[in-house]
């Protein structure tokens, strides 16, 4: 990623924001793992992009989002985002629209 | 030193020189070429466009996620073009030779946008690392101006993001 890097606060377990409540049996396929999003590090997008782009389409503050800015940073990667397979794949795209790349996986 | 983006209340101020809007004014030309590639193996497409999913099980799921998605993101990106079109050529004078152009909303937004994938794509030419320095540009490599464009707009980017992030949540 380019940019200096932005003061992150003292390390705190990664939130991933879980979906709340019982899935709906009659819809989903109880076989249906849950689907993690993965933000891929490139070395063209800016740091505080990222972390834009992370708050604009999560939600996230701005603490959550550095945070997971400074993983894909600093690991090559980092799991932005979890949900059934439709959900993920939605968020991929928009990442994607947004110049990120990102991808969907199962937890491993 | 006069700040690049300034907010007056929805709107972005952007303030050129005549050189920087003519610079800005051929990325939607540009950019437009290359959405439209047809070539399976060209890198920069395939970073403007990549895939989804990396499971090689997953491939149908993959087909069927870009044949829906795609069209949709080329479609958001080409529409981009047009309102960064629009603005630059909206262009007025403002202090000291210089022009200004006033971004609203969607303006903002795809001026990113273009921002972006014009770095992503003359990145992906040019080949850039995490570790680029481009204080030490060599102007006699041919490939100086692409890494001379590639920081101006990086820096150009960077100074609109601050301006963005400055409204959001803190």
């Amino acid at each position: 990623m380019t940019g200096a890097p932005v003061e992150a606060p003292v390390e705190a377990p990664l939130e991933l924001p879980l979906e709340e409540g019982e899935p709906d049996v009659e819809e989903s396929d109880v076989t249906d793992r849950p689907w993690i999003v993965i933000v891929w590090n490139d070395p063209v997008n800016l740091m505080s992009y990222v972390v834009f782009v992370l708050q604009k389409l999560f939600g996230y503050s701005r603490e959550k989002a550095t945070r997971l800015m400074l993983q894909v940073h600093h690991e090559g990667k980092a799991a932005v985002a979890e949900g059934p397979r439709e959900k993920a794949e939605g968020d991929v795209a928009r990442l994607h629209g947004h110049g990120l790349w990102a991808t969907l996986e199962h937890p491993s | 030193m006069s700040r690049r983006f300034v907010r007056k209340g929805d709107v972005v101020r952007v303030t050129l020189s005549e050189p920087e809007r003519e610079l800005l004014r051929e990325l939607p030309e540009q950019l437009r070429g290359l959405y439209s590639s047809d070539d399976p193996d060209d890198a920069v497409t395939a970073r403007l466009f990549p895939r989804a999913y990396l499971d090689p099980t997953e491939e149908a799921a993959e087909r069927e996620w870009e044949s829906l998605v795609r069209p949709e993101i080329l479609r958001e990106k080409l529409a981009a073009l047009e309102l960064v079109v629009v603005a630059l050529d909206a262009a007025s004078p403002g202090r000291r030779g210089r022009l200004v152009v006033d971004l609203g909303e969607d303006d903002v937004a795809a001026f990113l946008g273009v921002l972006n994938d014009a770095r992503l794509a003359l990145g992906t030419t040019i080949g850039v690392t995490d570790d680029l320095d481009l204080s030490v540009l060599d102007p006699s490599d041919p490939e100086s101006a692409a890494y001379a464009a590639y920081g101006w707009l990086t820096y150009l980017q960077g100074e609109l993001v601050e301006t963005l992030l400055g409204k959001m949540p803190g």
